[in-house]
């Protein structure tokens, strides 16, 4: 198909007439969810599937087109999805084996496969998702289009809308009522700090130095976090539109966005996407025919957690070591290469042309009063529905973990959610009533971070928490400044100390106080968050230390040199399956009769546990 | 310029100056470990850490390493601030705990009353503190020979891939500028050996004395246009030779009055 | 720059007066420091010359600085090291065809005449005028270095 470049709105406007006419052409239309989580689960297996199917089984009114291969579509936890729109009909865990069916059931006959639908625990079946509590409690801003366009189609794009916000900024508004919208909407930075978007964009925009930089930051470093991955992939011309509006505002012709290594088809993606971009007039040189251009390169980071600070991902940026520097003078005056530079993160610029489109007032209506609009979220951990979800700002924990997320695994109780990411912080049950917005979460002891949010249950250890998030970030602080170097690794050498029964509570006393240095004299963002997987933990679960210390005793049972395995002597059969599982040579006894457990050898490596069908392995 | 007060004393610096040289022209004992005037300021070590506040600020106080921060008007400094000082001790205790061998942190830690880390100390440590010296003044000097390697406490100064590194020319500036005195070098005859890579020393053509290496002497005078030749000479028989010059033209002066 | 050094090596004695009077100037902690000017005597010790910076006009010494830590001082017009900025590196030493910067090896720091900012102590105290310190053109030179 030949293209012609888009020229003025008018076009735009026929591009999208004409795009939307392909789209109905299709009465349905299946959406394969290809976000990271199903692929993983073997997404691209069906996709393969259901494209040779369809070619054998020629189904009348259903061309192979109407197939689209989707970002995320949320639920990650049962995947991989398969939905057939406009019903709605929601298939989970779909097999290669699943495919012949759905093409035959539902395509050829009408029919939906009920073994395939979503089942919840409370046994009700659901036919359309859009019924589903995991989705029902969300509202989809930022990640509007995922699951619903083809990733990697620009025409997809544009028929629901798409690049019509940046149309009426470079036509109808003025670069200052741009900011000025971005103002009134209240956005704040989604990358963690929160800081107000449109109060950055409007002092970039005032400074008379120029080239202007638009940096988009995708370098998503915390674990278990998908968000910007997700919208990378599954809608990168969003982040694209959101950039070019951004830089049409503080009047830059040249932006970066820079990706993790670690996310080589978002780099894929987003590179297809900003070629056909350009090819189309609406990113490059003279964007739909005015005088405003824009230039977006890809810049690939190696995947260091400390990137995703502004000060050393712009260093990295420009091909140096990625360092942080002090920030005594702010990266919006001397950000890349020392010029004012405008950075926000992939989600933050996601939400921009539906803010340009609707309006600033529009948003702000939407959450709550110093945090407006939406967030989206990664919910991962020990929680029935994990997935990407995204809910109106001032959201409670309880609303997030019970009702999106469908409760505790197991049933087993609750015990903390962890969010913000490893510098963010726990946050026992008696705050699960707390709005999920920058502040409260700060005043919390936690952060909002970039959105990661981890859910625990009693088996979670918080000390062994503290211990994880603290290994992590000793392991990628790049060790230029003094406290985090070296403040973080002896922080983490005492939390080592209190797991093994070794400390003392003069040990917490020198921890807090260690942890106060550390936030005084860091360089960094990422020292002066660091200590807070320790202060959250101690904060709200003080006892739980001192049982490690005092009693020298773990509750839930994970700090290994605080536990012994044992066995129990009305249970056990004597099967010897222990006894093969056991690497130390721990464990002995004959067929048939009770096994010992000479603690003296046992390395605590849960093994003869795992394997013992009669569950007469007792931790204590 | 602007105005401060640093210390109870109102004093004036000009804009854009960091405040810790501010500090150090008062003579006020702040310490510092990875601040040098030949580079840019880092904010490694963080000693330089000093409490700052401003008459507008409503009693709000901020921790800032001085090395970094530009002086502003009105400014209040208290470089003696008790946050601060626990900060700075407990600062050169994790610098003790990485460096327990290190005589110039042993003495530092002992200024602050220090006599043993409170941590875990380092075993097998090579005593540097990572301030970044040696690195930032290589690099600056157009060089950068070697670098930092590794992440958060493996992070170590290093030749690329550990072997002797093409782009040293063996200035020995690294080893000079190291506040630990950790970077080792060896001179034998006119072979100087830094991070383990060989130089020739060139000697003096007229006493024979050992000046800078080959390799630094090329690099200069293709770098900043310097005639090689000038580097065959050690300084003292540049001046004898002076003097011979100086003397010889004094001759013929001598010479031209008696002719007139 | 108005004033510079005049030199008459016919006129010098090598008595290193004014060795003495810049090692005293340039004392460090109240004892005396490394000389910046040399009574050199010539191969046959026939004659002295005091042999000190010339101040040129296009330096090897600030040239060869990789940190620049040379640099003139623009009212005296001596060509300054700035301590706190010098890496040590010997490249200065190195590369002044005169010789005249110097390692001062007691107190490790590389040193050179800066004219003891303007009023150079050497030619104050020079008992025979070998070393003056004048305006240019003031009176007939015999050597102008």
């Amino acid at each position: 198909m030949a293209i012609t470049k888009v020229a003025s709105p008018k076009d735009l406007d026929k591009l999208q007439k004409q795009c939307q006419t392909e789209q109905d052409k299709h009465k349905r239309k299946l959406m394969v969810c290809c976000g990271p989580g199903c692929l993983a689960n073997g997404a691209a297996e069906i996709v393969t599937e259901f494209k040779s199917q369809l070619k054998k089984k020629r189904i009348k009114g259903f061309s192979v087109e109407a197939m689209k291969e989707t970002g995320c579509h949320g639920f990650c936890e049962q995947g991989p999805l398969v939905v057939v729109e406009p019903q709605g009909t929601f298939y989970t865990r779909v097999k290669k084996k699943d495919v012949e069916r759905i093409v035959e059931e539902t395509l050829r006959n009408n029919k939906v496969v009920d073994d395939l639908l979503y089942t919840a625990p409370d046994e009700k079946t659901y036919r359309d998702y859009r019924e589903i509590p995991f989705y029902k409690h969300q509202k989809r801003i930022a990640l509007r289009n995922l699951g619903h366009i083809n990733q990697c189609d620009i025409r997809d794009y544009i028929a629901v809308g798409g690049y019509q916000a940046l149309a009426k900024a470079l036509n109808k508004m003025s670069p200052s009522k741009v900011i000025e919208e971005v103002k009134t909407s209240g956005l704040r930075g989604r990358g963690g700090g929160g800081f107000p978007a449109g109060r950055k964009w409007e002092s970039c925009a005032r400074l008379e130095e120029r080239p202007h930089y638009v940096i988009c930051n995708g370098d998503e470093g915390d674990p278990g976090a998908f968000m910007d991955r997700a919208i990378m992939e599954g809608d990168p011309h969003s982040v694209l539109e959101g950039m070019a509006i951004c830089a049409y505002a503080v009047d830059s012709s040249e932006g970066y966005i820079y990706v993790r290594e670690e996310y080589p088809l978002a780099v894929q993606f987003l590179q297809e996407a900003i070629r056909e971009a350009e090819e189309y007039g609406l990113l490059g040189d003279n964007i739909l025919g005015t005088d405003f251009s824009f230039h977006i390169k890809i810049s690939r980071g190696g995947g260091a957690f400390v990137c995703g600070e502004s000060s050393a991902l712009m260093k990295s940026v420009a091909g140096e070591v990625g360092e942080p520097r002090a920030k005594y003078i702010r990266s919006v005056q001397k950000g890349l290469y020392d010029r004012p530079t405008v950075l926000n993160n992939v989600e933050s610029y996601a939400n921009v042309p539906v803010i340009i489109d609707r309006g600033g007032k529009w948003f702000a209506k939407i959450g709550t009063e110093t945090s407006a609009g939406t967030k989206a979220f990664s919910l991962v951990g020990k929680v029935v529905n994990g997935g990407l979800i995204e809910v109106p700002m001032g959201t409670t924990l309880r609303e997030i973990v019970f009702d999106i997320g469908g409760g505790i695994r197991n049933d087993r109780p609750f015990k903390a959610v962890q969010t913000g990411g490893p510098s963010g912080g726990c946050l026992p049950d008696d705050k699960l009533d707390l709005s999920v917005d920058f502040d409260t979460l700060t005043k919390a002891g936690s952060m909002m971070g970039s959105g990661g949010m981890i859910v625990m249950d009693e088996g979670t250890c918080v000390v062994d928490v503290a211990k994880y998030f603290l290994k992590f970030l000793v392991d990628e602080s790049c060790g230029k400044c003094t406290p985090c170097r070296e403040g973080l690794y002896q922080l983490y050498l005492l939390a080592v100390k209190i797991s093994e029964g070794m400390a003392t509570e003069n040990d917490l006393d020198k921890m807090e106080q260690l942890s106060g240095v550390i936030i005084d004299a860091s360089l960094c963002g990422l020292g002066k968050s660091g200590p807070n997987p320790f202060l959250s933990t101690i904060r709200y679960f003080r006892d739980e230390y001192l049982t490690h210390i005092r009693d020298k005793r773990c509750p839930a049972g994970v700090c290994k040199a605080l536990i012994t395995y044992e066995v129990d002597a009305q249970a056990c059969d004597g099967c010897m399956a222990c006894i093969h599982a056991c690497a130390a040579n721990a464990i002995s006894g004959k067929k048939g009769e009770v096994h010992t457990i000479d603690q003296t050898k046992c390395d605590k490596c849960g093994a003869c546990f795992a394997v013992c069908n009669r569950h007469a392995i007792k931790v204590a | 310029m602007v105005h401060l007060t640093i210390d109870g004393t109102r004093v004036q610096a000009k804009e854009g100056e960091m405040l810790l040289k501010v500090i150090k022209q008062l003579g006020i004992d702040v310490p510092s470990l990875c601040d040098h005037d030949a580079v840019e300021p880092f904010g490694a070590c963080r000693l330089c850490l000093v409490e700052i506040t401003k008459q507008s600020w409503d009693g709000w106080k901020k921790y800032v390493t001085s090395c970094l921060y530009p002086v502003e008007d009105g400014l209040i400094v208290n470089t003696q601030a008790e946050k601060v000082v626990e900060a700075r001790k407990t600062l050169i205790d994790l610098q003790l705990a990485r460096c327990p061998g290190s005589p110039e942190i042993q003495q530092l830690a002992a200024d602050y009353g220090i006599t043993q880390t409170s941590y875990e100390p380092k075993i097998d440590s090579d005593n540097c503190i990572l301030c970044g010296l040696c690195t930032r003044i290589c690099e600056h000097m157009g060089f950068a020979a070697i670098s930092t390697v590794d992440r958060g406490p493996d992070r170590r100064i290093a030749s690329p891939l550990d072997e002797p590194p093409p782009d040293c020319i063996g200035c020995l500036a690294c080893a000079i500028n190291c506040p630990t005195n950790v970077i080792p070098y060896t001179e034998k005859g006119n072979k100087r050996t830094i991070w383990d890579k060989e130089f020739e020393l060139i000697t003096c053509s007229k006493c024979g004395r050992k000046t800078i290496t080959r390799d630094f002497a090329r690099a200069l005078s293709k770098m900043r246009d310097i005639p090689e030749a000038y580097f065959e000479v050690c300084d003292a028989c540049h001046r004898a030779e002076t003097a011979t010059n100086m003397g010889r033209i004094a001759g013929w002066s001598r010479r031209e009055e008696a002719a007139s | 720059m108005t004033n510079r050094f005049v030199v008459t090596p016919n006129l010098c004695i090598g008595c290193r007066t004014c060795e003495l009077a810049c090692s005293f100037r340039h004392s460090v902690n109240g004892k005396p420091g490394q000389t910046r000017i040399f009574a050199v005597a010539g191969p046959m010790k026939e004659m002295w010359v005091p042999v000190t910076c010339l101040q040129c006009e296009d330096p090897a010494c600030a040239k060869s600085c990789l940190v620049d830590a040379i640099s003139r001082n623009e009212e005296t017009g001596a060509m300054e090291i700035d301590q706190e900025k010098c890496v040590k590196c010997m490249a200065c030493v190195a590369a002044c065809p005169f010789g005249c910067s110097i390692h001062d090896q007691q107190h490790h720091m590389i040193v050179k005449c800066d004219l003891c900012g303007g009023e150079p102590a050497c030619a104050q105290f020079c008992p025979t005028k070998a070393l003056v310190y004048q305006p240019v053109g003031s009176a007939k030179p015999k050597v102008v270095a």
